[in-house]
């Protein structure tokens, strides 16, 4: 290790003039601390490889917060609200449920079937599902339509809990 | 990890469509009128057996009848 750094220190305190100018083509180096978020809809692309700071995803393992450099992973997307950090500021979008892709090299894909910004939603059509919603889990349909209902609820309550 | 709605025969597939259909019902008016023509869907299909079409079924139907089989299969 520390034979490494002396070598190191070498290195730089070589002169420019003596170095072989080094041919070498590769990417450009990219902005280090920017991850690309594409965030798609079966019928839209909310964003497209857009640079953004920070991306906060409703994992069905729990939320998590994804920057530049992520390990790689793919998250099953409960019912929720992402928070998508701008430079310009934040945003958040409520999605039905999808699938987050976090890919080497800073790339993070979030695939939803449906996606709207918070201020998109109405609160009184939300109540009114939820009270309607219960209706139907308390009461004695069959268990395909209870466990429905119980999906709803789920959504709904994820909604209103950042509606108020 | 074990979801409620899989012990109920639901697909995963079905599960999305349900949780859009939600999503979509709680938008404003104006934006919602637009969201909804999305969660329509009519489709039919016949078995094909021996050159012959047998009957024809409608999907959403028959997938129901699936999701009520397979909860009494054990949720697979």
């Amino acid at each position: 290790m520390n034979s490494l750094r002396i070598a190191r220190a070498a290195v730089r305190v070589a002169p420019r003039a003596l170095r072989a100018p080094i041919q070498r083509r590769g990417y450009a180096e990219a902005v280090g601390d920017k991850i690309k978020l594409s965030l798609s809809l079966p019928h839209q692309s909310i964003y497209k490889s857009q640079d953004v700071i920070q991306v906060n995803i409703p994992a069905e393992s729990g939320e998590m917060g994804v920057l530049a450099g992520h390990v790689p992973s793919i998250e099953q997307l409960a019912p929720g609200f992402v928070e998508i950090i701008e430079e310009s500021g934040s945003k958040q979008f409520f999605l039905s449920g999808g699938f987050a892709v976090v890919q080497p090299n800073s790339v993070l894909s979030i695939n939803a079937v449906e996606g709207f910004p918070i201020e998109d939603f109405s609160p009184e059509a939300v109540r009114a599902q939820l009270a309607e919603a219960q209706k139907v889990a308390n009461g004695n349909g069959s268990e395909q339509d209870i466990a429905e209902a119980k999906i709803e609820i789920q959504v709904l309550e994820a909604l209103q809990a950042k509606l108020k | 990890m074990t979801f409620a709605w899989k012990a109920a025969g639901i697909t995963y597939n079905r599960y999305l469509a349900v949780a859009a259909r939600v999503v979509r019902r709680s938008l404003k008016e104006e934006k919602r009128l637009a969201a909804e023509r999305r969660g329509q869907q009519e489709l039919r299909f016949a078995k094909w057996s021996n050159g012959k079409q047998g009957d024809m079924k409608n999907l959403a139907q028959a997938n129901q009848a699936a999701a009520v089989e397979s909860a009494a299969a054990g949720g697979q």
